[in-house]
């Protein structure tokens, strides 16, 4: 992914607009109100997070999109559909890790989450969400320090 | 639902990570358990109180899976995402690490003792399922390695009185094992979840077979001797009896068969711990289980693992993804 | 004589034999004061120096050259030459000898009577006799600097040498690893090269010797000491590299292959170094290697993650293609420049026309760096890129967001730069596209696309500063879409964008928009969309004809609401005020505009706000007597006066002043006001005159100091007055201020000295009568009175802090002492600053600091339990609003009060603490480090408090905590993660979006690919 010489699967990806920052509001500021966590909050968790092989966000590669974000927080139930660029994208896992993890790091541990890939965008679907799903899968993964590695990376703020 | 399930203790075990597992020693004195932490921690009563009697933090890399307790309660199994299983021996209050068993590719992911204590089982991550013999000097030997599995190999588990093991795999499959000519090879395989195998438990007399799957089903299984007509005595034939669907909303982790009550409890991803009895009055080859009690948030997070006290009526331990180990008692109302 | 030659022989036989080495520097000291000579030394030295014993010859050379270390400049020509006759011949000595022996001949080699040809003599023998790189560090270096020295004083021998000077130098270093030695080495090496050494056959060689280094991967060892930076030697061997264009062939495959390196460092230093190379190159060195240049270039822009990368990559296209734009042409060469953009047009333009695919950003920003490289390359790009994306830009009507895409690559590409700029005669390389430009941009403004619109407003803004791009008729196009859309647009980013658009292009065409723009907004400006008009209004007011037509509109509005006639609300009144404002600001001080506010607006609004105090009653009151509205009026006035010339500031100063002192009227429009006017004098039920006193403070308090304020002690008097007894706040409040703001102006000296201990002592006074109804109205005035005093360093300054300071014990005023020092220590926006040109001494926040910290520390420490908050509190708003520099410094002696504040129950002190303690965090001085524990359990308690604020900038404290050394914080990592837990269930959004960053840093910290 780093060597000069490696071709990028899909070299010149479709590029999308970003939505702007979440305009705040007087109720947010509002300390007697809860502000319950709606899909556009979980949507500004993962938007940015790097993609693992070009310089833009998944936002940016419109792989997560609000519309595909499912939030309860009563039930606390998260569900997140993402949309890989390509149909044989072998990233897709990689990228799916990286938003279940992000989202672990990032909401209360009483949230199920549970993160899919968009229903008929990629050759290997059911296979990757039922690895993503096994969470004795992640947390091998997550002691891979290769993977983890690259998961901190698409995870950065900044661009390494 | 009549039955009624009290909170005992509650124990932070693996503070900051998870506990995947806890396994009774056959007296019941002892609870071992294991987490993310890549510690075993063995928790003894004191009083009315359970506390932690030692940490085994030495001998593993990476996330302790599963943890087994050796028959006559003297050693203890752990096995570990590092690959390998280590073997601890009881010291008096102590343990130390008597033997790691290498061999499996990649995670080890159970480890089983055989009822005669001669035996141990492992499976992992590869795909494949070792047999292990034990002699008098504490020496083990891998005797068969067997694929059977297209996938990670999640769990096995010996028979209660048979050397007959039982394995369950992310390929959504049971595989039932016996020795055949000094080999260990898959008498009959077992199809019906539709997708990841995490459990298995074997009834008190070893005739039933519970599973529990990611598809938040749980099935059991019954084995039909050749005297059934069915069955051609070369491979063995199980077949599903009955399947408990509806009652879990996520994932089922475990499923534990008590030996001293009959009762069928799940550890579930949905927090909820869940206790079910068969009904005496149905068609035994159409067994009907009924949920008596269900605790829906027995944890603040996923419970992996369930386990019936081996001697008291009842007793039985769960632990979960925030790192507690919960002590519950069980009462049905007669 | 005879006792000092035995003096010296005494001493020499201590250095030799004795092995004492101070005895050198006695021996110095004795050649400095003419005590001995060096030959004298020589003979003393005399069988020491021909020992058979290397040790003792050692011992002999040793003690010569460290005296000629101290004794070089008092030599003989003579002298020298005997003594580098003697050096020379040692060099050949034992290997122990040699460094003596380099230390004498460096010395020597400063000498500025070195015999000639003694420099290409030492030179030989040295480089024959000596191999460097078998010598230890500090040999080395004395080599180097020994040729730095010859180099510097003898280069016309050196160059004698010819070809053998650099042979010899590329002998020297081949080899060398120390990074001090190498930046030596560099020196050398840029010399030989900017100062016409020979390096002919040796060219290649030469180049090895130094490019072997490149790219520089240097990390300095911990605790260095040297200070040496792998800056410092990337630009070091940078100037070696780039130095001239005979490397051309060397250095360009070099920087290919590093290009395709797996480091980002070595690729940026290569693209670097590539564009630093271009000053010096031409055509003819480029010429061989700009197809594989430009594929690498294009290979990193491309694909590159890193934004360091991507802008070196940029920099080096402009580099190579100016280089190119400089090749002369001729008739029967082809075109360089052109062949080059063919190329880079032929991979990139294309891209360029696929709007939503990735490759449109890097392909138009690699065109724009092309474009903007010379006058010449903007012409064939822009003739090249435009006509397609023009055409494409009308051509795609359905997509939108595409539209956008391709008029904002459109925009990058008619910026001028300061390169490609036209020049004297040249015209603009956008005149041909002038029509299909404005076509578009109408177009756009057309849409109903917020992105597309704005879009529009910058390119028109661009366009509009470069002459001769907007004809007239479309300047009036322009102005009929802006003013449609500052009237009909909802959107607020696009009436923004509309609105600065406007602003900037009425600088250069006032014309169009006082006709076309100015008189639609006036008859819309009390319709519904006159807060849009308003601010329209203010932004076009750049030139004085502008000016002229709105700000008389915008009075009208402030007099319509006086009179009752029209429903603004405070708020949109308060935004009239700040356009006038705005307006005032805009002016910049052109005489004209200054006038114009000094003749009617500023009289205008004194004459509506009068009126309006003095008509408001109980059943009436206007809105031009709220507090808000008043303090909006106050910058129009402050802001205007500031900027008045000295005449007419003095003429303004006259007239307000007599209006508030003696109700004198006749400056105001409109005569009709009742003869007593007393607006300093307070009565209960007036106070919507003494409020007044605010614009009186806007008036004389923002007037250059050279502007005496006629009457200043009665008016001094009436101030204090006002301030000491009004009981209506904002009339109290106000006065002080005034009081203040001239006090700080007026010249030091008896006048104002007695001035100020009069009000002093009445504010003691009063202060001192705990039963007084005018307590808080004394310390008003007080803290005012020490502000106007601390600014400017006056000697009573510190009475009055002192009286706050002890005001802290005080039951009553004791927390408002304690936040005043916030006000002392920040800069107020309406009076005592800058920019209304009080007497600001620079620093003086330090100053207060470094007087005052002690007491407060000791205040601490001998207070009450349950009064220590408020010196916390007090120490936090001074500490706040030092300087970053100075907290850095100050934060040792400080931190344990600082973290006591952290647990003081107080939020304030808390939520002040935190704010402080912050930006220190990030960059943190090491007396913080030893008190990690302490922070860390401080702040993780805070991130808990019931105050939102207080948990949020908790949050931040303990994100910017994992940006320290990963050493240092790892151990905290498993309980920050803990505890940062339950923040992420916060109820409130804002504190769960803190505690998620933070939480997510945390996460990284000493994790693979994390940090």
């Amino acid at each position: 992914m780093t060597a000069a010489a490696a071709r990028l699967e899909n070299a010149n990806p479709l590029i999308f607009q970003r939505a702007g920052e979440r305009a705040l509001t007087a109720v947010e500021e509002d300390e007697t109100v809860a502000d319950p966590i709606d899909d556009r909050e979980i949507f500004d968790l993962i938007r940015s997070i790097n993609d693992p092989e070009h310089p833009l966000s998944l936002e940016e590669l419109n792989v997560v999109e609000q519309v595909r974000v499912n939030v309860d927080d009563q039930e606390s139930t998260v569900s997140v559909e993402f949309t890989p660029t390509i149909p044989h994208c072998s990233m897709a896992t990689l990228i799916g890790l990286s938003i279940k993890v992000k989202l672990l790091r990032s909401l209360p541990d009483r949230f199920k989450i549970d993160v899919h890939i968009t229903p008929g965008t990629h050759a290997s679907e059911d296979a990757v969400n039922k690895q993503l799903a096994d969470k004795e899968r992640v947390a091998a993964a997550l002691e891979n320090s290769q993977l983890l590695e690259v998961v901190n990376q698409c995870l950065s703020t900044k661009p390494v | 639902m009549k039955d009624t399930v009290e909170l005992v203790q509650r124990l932070s075990a693996h503070p900051d990570s998870r506990c995947w597992y806890v396994a009774w020693n056959p007296k019941g004195s002892l609870l071992a358990s294991c987490g993310g932490d890549r510690a075993v921690r063995i928790w003894g009563k004191e009083g009315d109180s359970w506390e932690c009697k030692s940490v085994l933090s030495d001998g593993h890399q990476r996330t302790v899976r599963k943890v087994a307790w050796s028959p006559c309660g003297n050693y203890l199994a752990s096995a570990s995402f590092d690959a390998t299983t280590c073997i601890w021996k009881k010291k008096n209050d102590d343990f130390e690490c008597l033997t790691v068993l290498e061999g499996h590719e990649n995670e080890v992911k159970c480890v089983a003792w055989a009822p005669s204590g001669n035996m141990l089982a492992t499976c992992s991550r590869d795909k494949s399922v070792w047999i292990w013999e034990v002699d008098e000097e504490d020496e083990y030997e891998c005797v068969s390695v067997v694929n059977s599995h297209t996938q990670d190999v999640k769990h096995v588990v010996w028979h209660p009185t048979q050397e007959l093991l039982a394995s369950a795999s992310y390929d959504n499959k049971v595989c039932i094992y016996k020795e055949e000519d000094d080999d260990w090879e898959c008498r009959a395989t077992l199809e019906g979840h539709t997708s990841t195998v995490w459990s298995l438990s074997f009834d008190p007399e070893g005739h039933r077979l519970a599973s529990c799957s990611d598809d938040r089903t749980v099935k059991i299984w019954k084995e039909c001797t050749p005297g059934d007509g069915e069955g051609d005595g070369s491979t063995d034939t199980w077949k599903c009896a009955c399947t408990l669907s509806g009652f879990h909303s996520r994932t089922v982790y475990d499923v534990a068969w008590d030996r001293l009550t009959g009762a069928l409890a799940t550890a579930c991803g949905d927090d909820g711990i869940r206790v079910f009895k068969e009904d005496p009055a149905a068609d035994p080859e159409q067994p009907v289980f009924n949920l008596t009690a269900h605790v829906p948030k027995a944890h603040s997070q996923d419970v992996n693992c369930v386990a019936w006290h081996p001697q008291e009526v009842g007793v039985m331990a769960t632990c979960s993804d925030n790192g507690e180990i919960a002590i519950w008692k069980y009462e049905s109302e007669v | 004589m005879a006792a000092e030659s035995a003096q010296l022989a005494g001493l020499v036989e201590e250095f030799v034999a004795g092995q004492v080495d101070s005895k050198a520097a006695d021996v110095a000291a004795g050649v400095k004061a003419g005590n001995f000579n060096i030959l004298e030394l020589v003979e003393a030295l005399g069988i020491s120096l021909t020992s058979s014993q290397s040790q003792t010859r050692g011992r002999g050379v040793q003690l010569l050259s460290e005296v000629l270390q101290e004794c070089y400049s008092g030599l003989s020509e003579r002298e020298v030459e005997v003594l580098i006759a003697f050096y020379e011949n040692r060099l050949k000595d034992h290997y122990a000898i040699t460094p003596h022996v380099l230390r004498g001949l460096k010395a020597l080699a400063k000498s500025t009577v070195l015999p000639p040809g003694s420099a290409v003599s030492i030179l030989r023998s040295l480089f024959q006799d000596v191999n460097v790189q078998s010598l230890m560090l500090a040999e080395r270096s004395c080599v180097y600097n020994m040729l730095i020295s010859l180099m510097g004083s003898r280069e016309d021998e050196l160059k004698g040498l010819g070809p053998d000077f650099v042979f010899g130098f590329v002998q020297a270093v081949d080899g060398e690893r120390d990074p001090r030695n190498l930046l030596l080495a560099f020196q050398i090496a840029r010399n030989i090269i900017h100062r016409g050494y020979d390096l002919s056959q040796f060219t290649e060689e030469f180049f090895e010797v130094t490019s072997c280094y490149f790219p520089i991967d240097f990390t300095p060892p911990p605790n260095d000491a040297h200070g040496i930076t792998q800056e410092e030697l990337i630009l070091a061997l940078r100037g070696v590299l780039t130095g001239t264009p005979r490397f051309a062939e060397f250095l360009l495959p070099l920087i290919i292959e590093k290009l395709d390196s797996d480091v980002q460092n070595a690729k940026v230093d290569s693209l670097q170094t590539l564009a630093a190379c271009s000053p010096a190159y031409g055509h003819k060195e480029l010429a061989e290697f700009l197809p594989g240049l430009w594929s690498s270039i294009r290979r990193e822009v491309f694909q590159t993650a890193s934004e360091r990368v991507e802008s070196a990559g940029l920099a080096a296209l402009a580099a190579l293609t100016s280089c190119l734009s400089r090749s002369v042409l001729t008739s029967d060469s082809e075109d360089a420049l052109q062949t080059f953009l063919d190329q880079v047009l032929k991979d990139c333009q294309h891209h360029l026309y696929e709007p939503d695919l990735k490759l449109v950003w890097p392909s138009a920003k690699l065109l724009q760096a092309a474009c903007g490289a010379s006058y010449r390359s903007s012409l064939i790009v822009t003739a090249a890129v435009l006509p397609t994306l023009l055409d494409q830009y009308s051509s795609r009507t359905q997509v939108v967001c595409q539209r956008r895409t391709l008029l904002e690559v459109l925009h990058g590409f008619i910026q001028p730069t300061p390169s490609s700029r036209p020049a004297e005669g040249e015209e603009s390389v956008l005149l041909p596209f002038q029509v299909s430009l404005c076509s578009a941009v109408f177009s756009a403004l057309a849409e109903s696309s917020a992105g597309l619109q704005i879009t529009a407003t910058k390119v028109l803004a661009t366009m509009g500063q470069q002459p001769g791009l907007l004809a007239e008729s479309e300047v009036e196009k322009v102005v009929d879409h802006m003013t449609r859309l500052v009237l009909e647009e909802e959107d607020a980013q696009v009436s923004l964008a509309v609105v600065e658009c406007a602003g900037s292009l009425s600088r250069l065409h006032p014309a169009a928009f006082t006709s076309r723009m100015v008189p639609r907004l006036k008859e819309e400006i009390f319709s519904a969309v006159r807060q849009r008009c308003v601010a329209a209004l203010a932004a076009v007011s750049t030139q004085p004809v502008l000016v002229r037509e709105s700000a008389p509109v915008l009075l009208q509005v402030l007099s319509s609401v006086h009179s009752g006639s029209s429903s603004f609300s405070v708020e949109e009144v308060t935004s009239v005020c700040h356009s006038l404002q705005r307006i005032a600001e805009q002016a910049g001080g052109v005489e004209e505009i200054g006038r114009f506010f000094h003749d009617a607006v500023i009289p205008q609004l004194l004459a509506l706000t009068l009126q309006a105090a003095l008509q408001s009653n109980s059943d009436h009151s206007s809105a031009l007597t709220q507090e808000a509205v008043l303090s909006a009026v106050v910058p129009v006035i402050s802001t205007a006066c500031a900027a008045l010339q000295t005449d007419l500031a003095a003429k303004m100063a006259a007239q307000v002043v007599s209006l508030f002192l003696d109700g004198d009227v006749s400056f105001l429009p409109d005569n009709a006001y009742p003869s007593q006017i007393q607006l300093l004098k307070s009565q209960s039920e007036s106070w919507t005159q003494s409020q007044l006193v605010c614009l009186l403070m806007g008036c004389v308090c923002s007037l250059p100091r050279s502007v005496d304020v006629p009457d200043v002690d009665r008016l001094l008097g009436q101030l204090e007055e006002l301030s000491c007894s009004c009981s209506h706040a904002f009339s109290y409040t106000s006065a002080a201020k005034c009081f203040a703001g001239l006090i700080n102006k007026r010249a030091a000296g008896q006048a104002l000295d007695a001035v100020v201990e009069k009000t002093l002592e009445r504010i003691r006074t009063t202060l001192d009568c705990e039963s007084s109804a005018h307590r808080i109205q004394a310390f008003t005035l007080l803290v005012w009175v020490a502000k106007a005093l601390l600014l400017r360093y006056h000697p009573l300054s510190a009475v009055s802090t002192d009286k706050i300071f002890s005001l802290l014990s005080d039951p009553q005023l004791g927390s408002q002492a304690a936040d005043s020092f916030s006000l002392l220590m920040s800069d107020s926006p309406d009076v005592l600053n800058r920019s209304c040109h009080a007497d600001v001494r620079i620093m003086y926040r330090q100053r207060f600091f470094a007087e005052n910290s002690a007491k407060l520390v000791q205040g601490f420490n001998c207070a009450e339990q349950e009064s220590k908050s408020v010196y916390l509190k007090a120490l936090s708003h001074i500490v706040n609003n030092l300087p970053r520099q100075v907290q850095l410094s100050e934060l040792p002696a400080l931190l344990p009060l600082l973290l006591e504040a952290l647990s003081c129950p107080d939020q304030a002190v808390q939520l002040s603490t935190l704010s402080c303690l912050q930006p220190v965090l990030l960059d943190p001085p090491p007396a913080l480090t030893t008190q990690l524990e302490a922070l860390f359990s401080r702040l993780l308690a805070l991130t808990s408090s019931p105050a939102m604020k207080v948990k949020m900038a908790a949050l931040r404290c303990v994100h910017a905590l994992s940006r320290l050394p990963e050493h240092m914080v790892l151990p905290f990592r498993a309980r920050v993660l803990r505890a940062l837990a339950p923040p992420l269930d916060d109820k409130k959004r804002l504190v769960r979006k803190e505690a998620v960053s933070a939480r997510g840093e945390w996460f990284l910290l000493g994790s693979p690919g994390g940090r």
